[in-house]
Order: structure tokens, then C-alpha cells, then sequence
């Protein structure tokens, strides 16, 4: 009897699990199509490089979750970073993300997305695949992995054609960490040489 | 006599451990993690191969693939692309076969049916129309699926060859013997088309690579840590057959390559 009931109220609560599912998901690309959008609106405009450079920057630190990214690629050296080193670093790893869009303004000029799936990824979040063209380009296959651990959809990671930027770079930077020899500065340096180039590029681009 | 060799083999030995970065102390548990993560045991010899692969790439492979983008038309390379696809069909139904998808091997050999027929030797891709999409399958692939884990073991960069893992490294020579192209015929006619083939192969894929590998270069912190990291994702990637199929497109417009 009680496992009748048991497996009665199993059966009820799948439809509910996959609908809530389902709601997750159309969240998740709901979000990736404004915040896509929004993009697309700014790097077509024709407003003056900083504001724009301003703009992208107010798109992303809403629309990524920084920290959340900033922690996992920094992998196990967040534990031992102070709280200076941590809010340094999130600065700078934020900088960089802006200044990657910003130095490539140009080159994106009459970019087109559209979002074609989107499939929930267990507790990691929704999987959003979009594809991107570019004028003379061919087509990109970008994934964003959208989670909702704050409260609201965030973008945590962007897979490209099955390499994951969080997965590559978290690999990246704690070798740089390791080959300074174990100091958090060492990555704080590169990403501070980083952002010094991809400005000169924005800078020779614009 | 006896004496060098035995020379040799401890200078080898002391070499080889000078090379090798070992697995730090059980005390600090997140750095052995992070130590087997990275799966590289043989980083600095590793770091060494690659700043040659570089220097040669960067030298003739590079420049090369430059040359094949600028000199022969889009439509033709696409051409040359999608024979040199073909001629792994055979291999890669093989494989299936060996990974326990016969499904997919017969997908597979009918692909390479009508591509060699009705595409002509492989240069038209007309089994993507009728649903029969590219599909590509080797031996560290079967290895991998056969060992139940994407781990391929350490990592290693091989001279000239790039990019590998044990288990890569071996599947690479079974490649070798198991590609029925490198069994059939003889005479110079057939050497003369064998070496064709890896020369245009390697250039078509290079080609491909010219601006994904230009930015990952360009936007590394660690070129090689990235390059390891790229690798093992993709490999993982293909193992579980999650690859997009991609079809070449051909473009008449004739307009020069951006």
C-alpha cells in the first residue's frame, strides 16, 4: 500500500520535475537572447569608443556572474588569496573580459546570433547553444552555460565548439601561478600585461 | 665498449628525470589534485618539444597554409578537403565496427559509397544531403572508449606531431597500420599519390587552423598550458562522439580569403 502511494506520488511529481525543467530552460534563453541583444545594440551603435567600451561593461558585470567565473578559474589559489589579492584579481578578470569585446568592436560590426536550444545541465545549470555569424565569416557554434545560483540567470561559462573558457583558462592560470613559482602576483602581472596589449589593440583597431 | 652504453643509459635515465616534474608531497592535498588534473608529468621535457613544434610551424607549416589559402580557390580546397575526408571513411567504420556501432559503420561505408560515386572520388558531399552526415573515428578514439574513460594518460607533445597522450600516441601508429590506403598498391604512381595525400591533408587541416590557432596564441596568458587544456577538451569531445558534423561549403563568389 505504502508503496503504491510512494510510486503514486513519484509518477505525480515527474511531470512537475521536467516542467520546472522546462521553465529553467526558457528562462536561461530568454536571458542569453536580451543580454545578446543588448550586445549587438551596443557594438552596432555608432557612439564614441568609451562610451560604448562603458556600456558593454555595465552588460556583462549584470549579465556574468564575475565572481562566481573569478573563483573557479582561480581554482584552489582563492583559498589562500586575501581579500586584496581577490578583489584585485576579479577587477582585473573582469577588465579583461570588457576589453576582449572592446578590442574586437570592428571586427564585430554587423554581428547576427541566434539562439537554438536550450537544455537543462543537471546542477551545473542550463546549456544555451547559439550560433554566431559574422558578415563574411563562417557560422560559430557558442554555448553558454546559464546557472541561476544567484538568484537569477547568470552566464558562467562560454563553451566554443566543445572548449569550455572557464575549463582552459582556470588549466592556463595556474600555471602561470606555478611557473612564478607559486605567487598569486605572477598571474596578476600577466593579466595586467594582458589588458596592456588587447588596449593598444583596441586602441590601432579604432 | 659494455662500459659507454652503460654510460649512456644512466646519462639517458638522469636526463629523463631531470625532465620530469614529480607528484608533490601527500601533505598538500590540493596541489597533488591540481598535480594529476594536469596529467603532465613530463612538462618541462614537454615545454621544450613544443617551443620546436612552434619554431616550425610558425617557420613552414604556418607560412605553408598561407600559401594553399592564397594560391589555390576556395572551391578546389574545398574539394581537396572533403577527398581527403573521405579516404578516413573506411578507417573510421573500422573503428566503429571495433567500438560496438555497427549502426554508425554502416552509416559510415554508405557515406563513403556515394561520395566516391555520385560525388566523384569523394569531391562532392552528397551524402550529407541525404542525411548520411561526416563522421570521424580513430584509434586512441577506440582505445578511449574501449578503457571506459576519456584520460587518455600523461600528456606528451611529439616532435613534428604536436599535441598527444600515451593513449594518442599509440592510437597514431595503429592509425598507420590500420589505414587500408596504406596497404593497397604499389610503384611510384601509388607512393607519389600516398604522399600527396599526407601533404594535402596536412595542409587542409592547418588551413582550418590558421585563425583559431592565431587568437589562441595571441589571447594566452600560457600558450602551451591552453594548447593542453584545447586538446584534451576536444579529444574528450570526440570520444564521446559529440562532435558537430561540419560540412565544407563551397563558395563560387571568387573573392579573395579575408
Amino acid at each position: 500500500m505504502q508503496r503504491r502511494l510512494l510510486l503514486a506520488a513519484a509518477l505525480a511529481a515527474l511531470p512537475w520535475t521536467s516542467l520546472r525543467a522546462d521553465a529553467r530552460a526558457d528562462r536561461a534563453s530568454a536571458f542569453i537572447e536580451a543580454s545578446g541583444k543588448a550586445l549587438v545594440a551596443v557594438i552596432d551603435s555608432d557612439a564614441p569608443l568609451p562610451e560604448k567600451r562603458a556600456k558593454v561593461a555595465d552588460i556583462l558585470r549584470d549579465a556574468v556572474d564575475v565572481r562566481g567565473v573569478g573563483q573557479f578559474v582561480l581554482g584552489r589559489y582563492w583559498r589562500t588569496a586575501s581579500q586584496d589579492e581577490r578583489a584585485e584579481f576579479l577587477r582585473l578578470y573582469e577588465e579583461t573580459l570588457v576589453r576582449n569585446l572592446s578590442a574586437r568592436f570592428g571586427e564585430l560590426r554587423g554581428v547576427t546570433f541566434a539562439v537554438t536550444r536550450a537544455q537543462p545541465r543537471g546542477e551545473d545549470g542550463v546549456i544555451v547553444s547559439t550560433t554566431v555569424d559574422r558578415p563574411g565569416q563562417p557560422t560559430v557554434a557558442l554555448d553558454w552555460l546559464v546557472s541561476e545560483a544567484a538568484g537569477r540567470p547568470q552566464i558562467v561559462d562560454l563553451v566554443a565548439e566543445g572548449t569550455s573558457l572557464r575549463i582552459t583558462q582556470r588549466s592556463e592560470y595556474s600555471s602561470v601561478i606555478q611557473r612564478g613559482g607559486g605567487r598569486l602576483d605572477a598571474l596578476l602581472d600577466a593579466l595586467r600585461r594582458q589588458l596592456a596589449q588587447l588596449e593598444a589593440r583596441e586602441h590601432a583597431a579604432n | 665498449m659494455r662500459q659507454t652504453s652503460l654510460r649512456l643509459i644512466a646519462l639517458l635515465a638522469a636526463g629523463l628525470a631531470a625532465g620530469c616534474a614529480l607528484p608533490p608531497p601527500e601533505s598538500d592535498p590540493e596541489a597533488r589534485a591540481e598535480y594529476f588534473e594536469r596529467n603532465d608529468p613530463l612538462e618541462p621535457l614537454n615545454r621544450v618539444t613544443h617551443t620546436f613544434n612552434e619554431a616550425l610551424d610558425v617557420m613552414f607549416l604556418r607560412p605553408a597554409a598561407e600559401m594553399y589559402r592564397l594560391f589555390i580557390p576556395q572551391p578546389v580546397r574545398a574539394g581537396i578537403g572533403n577527398v581527403v575526408d573521405n579516404l578516413l571513411l573506411p578507417r573510421t567504420a573500422a573503428y566503429q565496427l571495433l567500438q560496438g556501432k555497427p549502426e554508425k559503420a554502416g552509416e559510415a561505408v554508405a557515406r563513403f559509397a556515394v561520395n566516391s560515386t555520385v560525388g566523384i572520388l569523394g569531391i562532392f558531399d552528397f551524402a550529407s544531403d541525404i542525411g548520411l552526415e561526416p563522421q570521424f573515428e580513430d584509434a586512441g578514439q577506440t582505445l578511449g572508449v574501449w578503457a571506459g574513460t576519456t584520460n587518455g594518460g600523461p600528456y606528451l607533445v611529439l616532435p613534428v606531431l604536436g599535441p598527444s597522450n600515451l593513449r594518442d600516441a599509440v592510437g597514431r601508429g595503429v592509425d598507420f597500420f590500420a589505414d587500408p590506403w596504406n596497404h593497397v598498391g604499389q610503384g611510384d604512381t601509388v607512393e607519389a599519390l600516398r604522399v600527396s595525400r599526407f601533404v594535402l591533408q596536412t595542409l587542409d587541416t592547418r588551413e582550418e587552423l590558421i585563425e583559431p590557432i592565431d587568437a589562441l596564441r595571441r589571447d594566452s596568458l600560457d600558450y602551451y598550458a591552453a594548447i593542453r587544456s584545447v586538446y584534451r577538451q576536444q579529444r574528450e569531445r570526440e570520444i564521446r562522439d559529440e562532435t558537430r558534423p561540419r560540412r565544407r561549403r563551397f563558395d563560387w563568389s571568387g573573392e579573395p580569403p579575408q
